[in-house]
């Protein structure tokens, strides 16, 4: 049986109380899986966002348990959390959201340095990445001098650094063209069965689903199989 | 460490910038407290320079030596209070003298003291004068910028009284003039020829300097005819014009500080609210706070730290060039005071960054949390 890497159980989000408070996710339970690439694809305001940040523990459930890679979120103060963040869960943003003043194999030796990685493992590692990624002619740019789609290749690459159990990606193709958009989306489903890990992609785009082994909506604060 | 020295590396100019305002701010602090500090030298190293703590005036003389008149009555008093090693009489006036026979002035402290006392000079250069000697005095060796060599005679310009400079002494200087020291043949010839009829009588001076424990010194004073008992720090800042001078230095070194906690604080600031983005970013993929509120402050001593060294070399530099008559004096303790409560308020300065670091929430990095 494949390990689950993601799993959230009956998890309700409301936001504000008594008469005004406004119910975002309702009841909620959804699992990833090893080497499964999950769409989830909503208007905006259906709460993408917030299932997305209780997904990357940077939101606690109103009710529910969050489970990553085997391991409950409740009860974690918010340094445990910031720890489990570093090393189990890679994140992708909107805009790359690229540190600038480091250069594009900085960034990944940073977020490994930061979680302990061996140095010589962590050269590696990252060469690793950035040549799959096609990006090895780019190690030593700023971000400010990279195109839209290799920050975006990056921000994967970084995302992957410490072999976490899953990818978030948070509209991850929306500042780039819809030829960009597709090969970012198959370079994420091509990480996700080369690290054996998985991967959850927040979009509204329908046209880069055909890389996701599964397509979820995210409607009246519950997911629905397409 | 990691992330501060390649946002200084990436943002040079701007952290330059920083630099540069911090190394003015640090340069100028060193520069007027050594002023300060020089000035107050020059103005008392004489009293600073003798081997005793106290000193006893006149009864309601303000703690000015120039005010207080002391006779043989009260040294009497004091010889046998407090004991005979432990005291000596100070008199003090304030003179114009021309050298060899010139026209050229120079304002000079006449010091009458006990050559054999406690306050008799320590000589450099040239021989000691005696308690019998007549017409040699000792002078300081800052009037060899007006011509005054060993065996040089010097004249009052108020009495006509002429003397034989028979030695060089060092670091004795008077509110800012140089101290000629004689001894008490020659003090109560000079005070002979000066006073005016009903004047003081023979064999006064200004002040006892003693020295000992206070309350031994209070409880003598207090039995002893019209006298107070000061402290000699209380006796430089009566110095005339001392209080003064050292206050408004003073007060500008505290701005200095002030003023550079509040450029520090606001560059600070404005740096990290240009970040809160990226800060949130890095909270969101698993940096700690603690990881980025060490790395502002790193930052910020990294900076103060690299502008202090270039400012006490800029210092260093400058007394190299300074001329030997300009007053200014920095001790290594006061080097480091002042250095270490440039690097305080810097680090004061990026508190307030700290704080506005660890309330950006990871969430907003995140499209939007609703």
């Amino acid at each position: 049986m494949k390990r689950t890497m993601l799993a959230l159980r009956h998890v309700t989000r409301t936001f504000g109380d008594g008469e005004s408070s406004i119910t975002i996710l309702d009841d909620l339970s959804f699992e990833v899986s090893e080497g499964e690439f999950v769409a989830v694809l909503g208007p905006s305001g259906s709460g993408k966002s917030t299932f997305l940040s209780i997904a990357g523990a940077l939101l606690t459930p109103t009710e529910g348990e969050v489970v990553i890679d085997g391991q409950p979120l409740s009860g974690l103060n918010s340094q445990k959390l910031a720890g489990l963040r570093l090393n189990k869960i890679g994140f992708m943003f909107q805009s790359a959201n690229l540190i600038p003043y480091l250069k594009v194999e900085e960034q990944l030796l940073f977020v490994a340095k930061l979680s302990g990685m061996d140095r010589r493992e962590a050269q590696r590692r990252a060469g690793e990445l950035l040549e799959r990624l096609g990006l090895e002619k780019r190690r030593n740019y700023y971000p400010e001098r990279l195109s839209g789609g290799e920050k975006q290749r990056t921000a994967i690459a970084r995302a992957w650094m410490n072999r976490p159990a899953i990818l978030l990606a948070d509209e991850p193709t929306a500042s780039l063209d819809s030829n960009r958009g597709q090969m970012i989306v198959r370079m994420i489903a091509e990480e996700v069965k080369a690290e054996k890990k998985a991967a959850v992609m927040v979009t509204h785009d329908e046209r880069m689903l055909h890389y996701c082994d599964r397509v979820l909506h995210l409607e009246d604060g519950k997911l629905r199989e397409a | 460490m990691f992330l501060s020295l390649r946002e200084i590396r990436h943002a040079k100019a701007r952290y330059a910038l920083l630099l540069v305002i911090m190394l003015l701010l640090t340069f100028l602090v060193l520069f007027v407290t050594g002023l300060a500090r020089g000035l107050a030298y020059a103005n008392g190293s004489a009293i600073e320079n003798m081997p005793v703590n106290y000193f006893m005036l006149q009864k309601d003389s303000d703690n000015r030596f120039s005010r207080s008149m002391l006779d043989q009555t009260q040294l009497n008093e004091a010889r046998s209070r407090i004991g005979k090693d432990k005291m000596a009489s100070l008199g003090i006036r304030m003179s114009t003298i021309t050298v060899d026979g010139g026209s050229r002035k120079t304002d000079i402290a006449v010091f009458g003291v006990d050559m054999s006392g406690l306050l008799a000079p320590d000589v450099i250069q040239g021989s000691a004068v005696a308690d019998t000697d007549e017409g040699k005095v000792v002078a300081d060796r800052k009037l060899e910028q007006s011509g005054v060599k060993i065996g040089s005679t010097i004249k009052d310009q108020a009495t006509g009284m002429s003397w034989k400079v028979a030695g060089f002494t060092s670091d004795a200087s008077y509110s800012h003039a140089p101290v000629v020291f004689m001894n008490e043949l020659e003090w109560s010839k000079l005070a002979r020829t000066s006073s005016m009829p009903g004047g003081p009588a023979e064999g006064a001076f200004n002040a006892i300097a003693v020295k000992g424990d206070k309350a031994v010194l209070a409880e003598a004073a207090g039995t002893m005819t019209d006298v107070d008992l000061i402290s000699k720090k209380t006796a430089i800042a009566g110095i005339p014009g001392y209080s003064a001078e050292q206050k408004s230095l003073t007060m500008m070194i505290a701005f200095l500080f002030i003023i550079a906690a509040f450029v520090l604080t606001v560059f600070s600031y404005v740096i990290t609210i240009q970040k809160t983005g990226q800060f949130g970013v890095l909270k969101a993929i698993g940096v700690k706070t603690s990881y980025l509120a060490g790395s502002v402050l790193t930052q910020m001593l990294l900076l103060s730290c690299t502008s202090v060294a270039i400012s006490l070399l800029l210092t260093w530099g400058m007394v190299q060039v300074l001329p030997a008559s300009m007053p200014f004096s920095l001790k290594p303790a006061v080097i480091a005071f002042t250095s270490l409560l440039m690097i305080a308020v810097s680090a004061a300065g990026a508190l307030i960054s700290v704080i506005r670091v660890a309330k950006i929430d990871a969430l907003d990095a995140i499209g939007r949390a609703v």
